[in-house]
């Protein structure tokens, strides 16, 4: 009886075992590329059998920096892989079939293993294609290798490399990860449903792993002053009492500084309304602090001066505006009175 | 029973998925700055401040445009013939494009260089290189014609050209490709190191005339001489050139000719070469190549053959010329406004050097040399280094000056401008352009007192710049105002074949001087009909001479018989219009050349051999006035042994006095 698996656990075994039949058809990765004058973009597709996207043009450029030519037939992996996707699903499904949780740790140990081996294959010959280069080629430069990121980003001369998983890839992680979550079922399972074993703490590992890689693209942009320029008027953002900033979706920050600007900007229809995912407020105070355009307090003073004359300062707290209240005089304002 | 709770916690996973791509890098969009429409706008009816001459590449033509408005005002057709107006096609302008090789029709035009007085930009002339069939070409601003070209012997692949001296006392030409010369040039090509040889060519400039004369030729080792630039003030007495396949290969250079850490800057000094012409020391040589030169009084080239050289041996005749060594292939070769630092940019290099006369001179006086190159010396590295700008960016090609002591440089590889300070070599800006940049341009950039203002970068690929227009796309040009302290730009356009380098002057140095048409009492054509009267046509053997005029809107005669077929029909049109942009057109059915255009008080040959009996319209193609549609003729087409008479005439009715037969 013990031996036997959970319904749970043979659910997800199956649910794991015929998603990972798309891995098979499905890009695992993908190396995307791009440069000033590949304003489209060139992207590398790494299938379970091939290479596929823009390989001609990519051994095209890669000549000059003496890089080896990419081809499907002088890759091993790819004659084995297939089979070893084939394996995994077969045994998978063997698995939930002969239900036997001893079989089921030692599936997903096989997996993990597998994708263990695998990450560090790529890695491998990553690091071959980026270090051994042809000696003769016209352009060397000195301590540059061009070995393209695991996964993430990286600047490889002109290009910007970005390695992350395909739909295939993203396959195998979710069935990976619904494994991993099956697994530790069964394990709290046999131990009882002892309270302190719940599974949350894995989960909240999870979690926090996933949250800290999403991490990139959450908050607004520091408004570095005296460096970045107005997005709007062009002119450098100078006054750290005076900064505004537009957050869009896709994590892109366009900044100003003056209200005024950045009112401008929204109206202008630059950026389509939608898209806009916060509007912050550098804290007058000019303590650098970037506020949620919610979660302040806007003053409006002639005296104030601000670059372009829109006048406008934000405070965290009332408190706060009270204190600069009795020099300015003005008036407590609100985001919706300026913005119609 | 966890098991929802379970999965849905792998969501945020696929969240993940479908976000992580927004933390991608973004490049860096296109800002353009709202007063950017205000900079570039010259209202209707106005002029531009600058004329932009900009060389067509294979094209072979040279495209003027007005800045800031980048409006195409003219093509000059130079290296090309130009069916749009008979440029090679017409009998007075076919001996412009004749070679030692024959009339040859196309070139490839890459460089342009102002003729210059005192260091700067005088609006008299614009000269112009031909890569393919090694030529040099001399334009008259005053009508904006070919006047002159002249082959280069001993050469080939003619892209180190038509640079200036700061008087135009020289233009340069240097060979690109080193090819055998002399006697024996039926050789193995794989003994390049030993019979392949490159020539450096000084071509004097008439200062009145403007007239060239091949004054003196280097010859030089079997190497690639890429792109020069003369000397300024101080360095007066020099010029630089950049040398690439030091290597000496001939085959795959693209990764033979980039094997070695560094090639060369070749620094001539020319007075000191022409002090050896004036002691005799060259060699007379035997060469055949042809002058071709247009004689405005007759509106017709004339080519001549040429059939010797000067040449001056640089391992024999010593402190002639230096190299200098630069870091992996050198392609710019710049020398800045105050004519002490040369800017080269090796095209592969992570750097640009920049070279210090004053050092340079030094290290020559002290004899600070690491050996030499097939019998030159070649200067230490560091004794003329005068720094390094660091970290420039990518394939740095071309460098232009602003005279406020900033340099700029385009970078192929990471499709840029670089904008960076002289004196500390510090790297000031960087503005993209849209992509990969070959050659830039300040107005004046390249002289003495840079006019500066505006930067136009000369694009290679345009891609989705413009509507596109199938595989083949025009070349892109961006206009960047560079009065401020960053670039800004604020103009894209398309432009004409492929520019390289290009030029601009201030446009009143060249419009106040701009012919308006020509006078007709000073044209001495030898088949002028200088009024109607003096029209005729005239049968020698099989050719026959039609004296024709055009005048809105007629031809005189507009009709004419007694052509045979075997016949050679010359229609020597003069456009008798005394104002200013009347030009008149000329075509006839069947032509197997082009069509003319006459300007007024010129005169124009079309020459046609009819091959069928029949009667052949004539007309005017340029349109001249109300009744253009109107300006038209025949003439007829007899079989090889018809006895019809030569006729010819306008207004047959009255046939007495205007149709006369022709006096043999």
């Amino acid at each position: 009886m013990n031996s036997k698996m959970s319904g749970t656990a043979r659910l997800i075994t199956c649910i794991a075992s015929m998603a990972m039949i798309f891995v098979l058809f499905l890009p695992i990765w993908r190396i995307e590329l791009s440069a000033p004058q590949y304003p489209e973009g060139l992207v590398l597709k790494i299938y379970a059998d091939r290479i596929g996207g823009d390989v001609d043009i990519v051994n095209g450029l890669n000549h000059y920096i003496g890089m080896r030519t990419l081809h499907t037939r002088d890759f091993v992996e790819f004659i084995a892989l297939p089979y070893i996707i084939g394996g995994l699903i077969s045994i998978g499904l063997l698995v939930a079939l002969v239900n036997r949780r001893r079989l089921f740790y030692g599936w997903i140990s096989l997996f993990l293993l597998i994708a263990v081996i695998s990450m560090v294959d790529f890695y491998r010959w990553e690091y071959n294609y980026g270090h051994n280069l042809d000696e003769s080629a016209p352009i060397k430069v000195p301590g540059m290798a061009y070995q393209p990121p695991l996964i993430g980003y990286k600047q490889l001369l002109n290009f910007s490399a970005y390695s992350i998983p395909d739909k295939g890839g993203w396959i195998f992680a979710a069935a990976g990860g619904l494994l991993v979550l099956a697994g530790f079922l069964e394990i709290r399972k046999r131990r009882n449903y002892k309270a302190h074993h719940s599974p949350v703490p894995a989960l909240a590992a999870l979690l926090l792993i996933l949250t800290s890689l999403t991490g990139c693209s959450s908050g607004p942009s520091p408004i570095h002053y005296g460096q970045d320029n107005c997005d709007n008027c062009k002119m450098t953002i100078t006054d750290r009492r005076f900064g505004f900033e537009i957050l869009t979706e896709k994590g892109k920050a366009y900044k100003f500084d003056d209200i005024h600007c950045l009112l401008d900007f929204i109206r202008s229809g630059r950026i389509p309304k939608k898209d806009i995912a916060g509007i912050y407020f550098a804290d007058f105070s000019g303590n650098g602090q970037l506020l949620g355009q919610q979660s302040c307090y806007l003053l409006k003073s002639p005296v104030l001066h601000s670059p372009m004359n829109g006048d406008i300062a934000a405070f965290a707290s009332l408190d706060s505006m009270n204190k600069y209240k009795k020099d300015l005089q003005g008036q407590l304002v609100s985001w919706k009175d300026l913005y119609r | 029973m966890y098991t929802f709770k379970q999965i849905s916690c792998s969501i945020p996973l696929i969240v993940w998925a479908l976000t992580f791509p927004a933390c991608k890098p973004r490049n860096a969009a296109t800002t353009i700055s709202s007063d950017a429409a205000e900079k570039v706008y010259v209202q209707p009816g106005k002029y531009d401040e600058l004329y932009n001459f900009v060389s067509g590449g294979f094209n072979g033509q040279v495209s003027v445009y007005g800045l800031p408005s980048g409006r195409l005002l003219k093509l000059i057709p130079v290296f090309s013939v130009f069916p749009e107006n008979g440029y090679g096609y017409s009998e007075e302008t076919k001996p412009m494009l004749n070679t030692s090789h024959g009339f040859v029709p196309w070139d490839d035009q890459h460089h342009l260089e102002l003729s210059q007085t005192d260091g700067q930009a005088d609006g008299r002339w614009l000269f112009a290189n031909a890569n393919n069939t090694p030529r040099i070409a001399r334009i008259n601003l005053a009508t904006f014609r070919t006047e002159e070209i002249m082959e280069i012997p001993n050469s080939a692949g003619n892209h180190s050209s038509p640079f200036a001296t700061e008087n135009t006392e020289y233009i340069v030409a240097g060979t690109r490709f080193s090819v055998p010369i002399g006697d024996d040039q039926d050789v193995p090509i794989d003994s390049y190191k030993k019979n392949f040889h490159g020539t450096i060519s000084f071509i004097s400039v008439d200062p009145a005339s403007g007239h060239f004369k091949l004054a003196f030729q280097l010859t030089m080792p079997g190497i690639d001489f890429d792109l020069s630039h003369a000397g300024k003030g101080p360095s007066h007495d020099w010029f630089f050139f950049s040398c690439y396949n030091t290597e000496q290969a001939h085959s795959l250079l693209e990764v033979n000719a980039s094997q070695r850490d560094k090639d060369f800057i070749m620094a001539v000094n020319w007075k000191k070469a022409e002090e050896y012409v004036r002691q005799g020391k060259g060699v007379k040589k035997k060469a055949s190549y042809s002058h071709n030169l247009l004689d405005e009084k007759i509106h017709t080239a004339n080519s001549v053959t040429e059939t010797e050289v000067l040449e001056l041996d640089p391992v024999a005749l010593k402190d002639m010329v230096y190299f200098i060594p630069c870091p992996k292939s050198p392609h710019g070769c710049d020398v800045d406004p105050s004519g002490e630092y040369i800017v080269s940019s090796g095209k592969l290099a992570a750097l640009i050097p920049v070279f210090s006369y004053t050092k340079m001179l030094k290290a020559i006086a002290d004899k600070q040399f690491e050996g030499d190159y097939e019998g030159i010396p070649v200067i230490k590295y560091e004794s003329a280094l005068y720094g390094e700008v660091q970290k420039p960016g990518l394939g740095p090609l071309h460098t232009e000056f602003d005279g406020l002591g900033n340099a700029y440089t385009s970078m192929f590889v990471s499709s840029e401008v670089v904008k960076w300070n002289i004196k500390d070599l510090k790297v000031l800006d960087r503005a993209p352009t849209y992509y990969s940049v070959g050659h830039l341009m300040i107005p004046g950039g390249d002289t003495k007192k840079p006019y500066g203002k505006y930067l136009v970068a000369y694009n290679k690929i345009t891609k989705d710049r413009f509507l596109p227009t199938g595989p083949e796309l025009a070349q892109s040009a961006q206009l960047y105002d560079i009065s401020g302290e960053k670039m800004k730009l604020i103009l894209d356009y398309p432009t004409i074949g492929e520019p390289h380098y290009a030029q601009a002057i201030p446009a009143d140095m060249i419009s106040k001087n701009s012919v308006k048409f020509f006078k007709i009492e000073e044209n001495q054509h030898p088949y002028v009909a200088k009024g109607e009267k003096m029209a005729k046509v005239v049968r020698e053997g099989n050719k026959i001479h039609v004296y024709i005029t055009a005048i809105r809107s007629h031809f005189v005669p507009d009709n004419i018989e007694g052509v045979k077929l075997g016949d050679e029909v010359y229609f020597h049109v003069t456009n008798l219009e005394q104002d200013w942009d009347i030009p008149h057109g000329f075509s006839v059915k069947g032509a197997a050349n082009a069509e003319i255009l006459i300007m007024p008080g010129e005169t124009c040959t079309l020459k046609w051999v009819p091959l069928k009996v029949g009667v052949y319209p004539i007309y005017c193609t340029d349109f001249c006035s109300a009744l253009h549609q109107e300006m038209q003729g025949y003439v007829r087409v007899s079989a090889a042994g018809s006895s019809v008479p030569i006729l010819y005439g306008t207004n047959r009715k009255d046939a007495d006095t205007t149709l006369a037969p022709s006096s043999k």
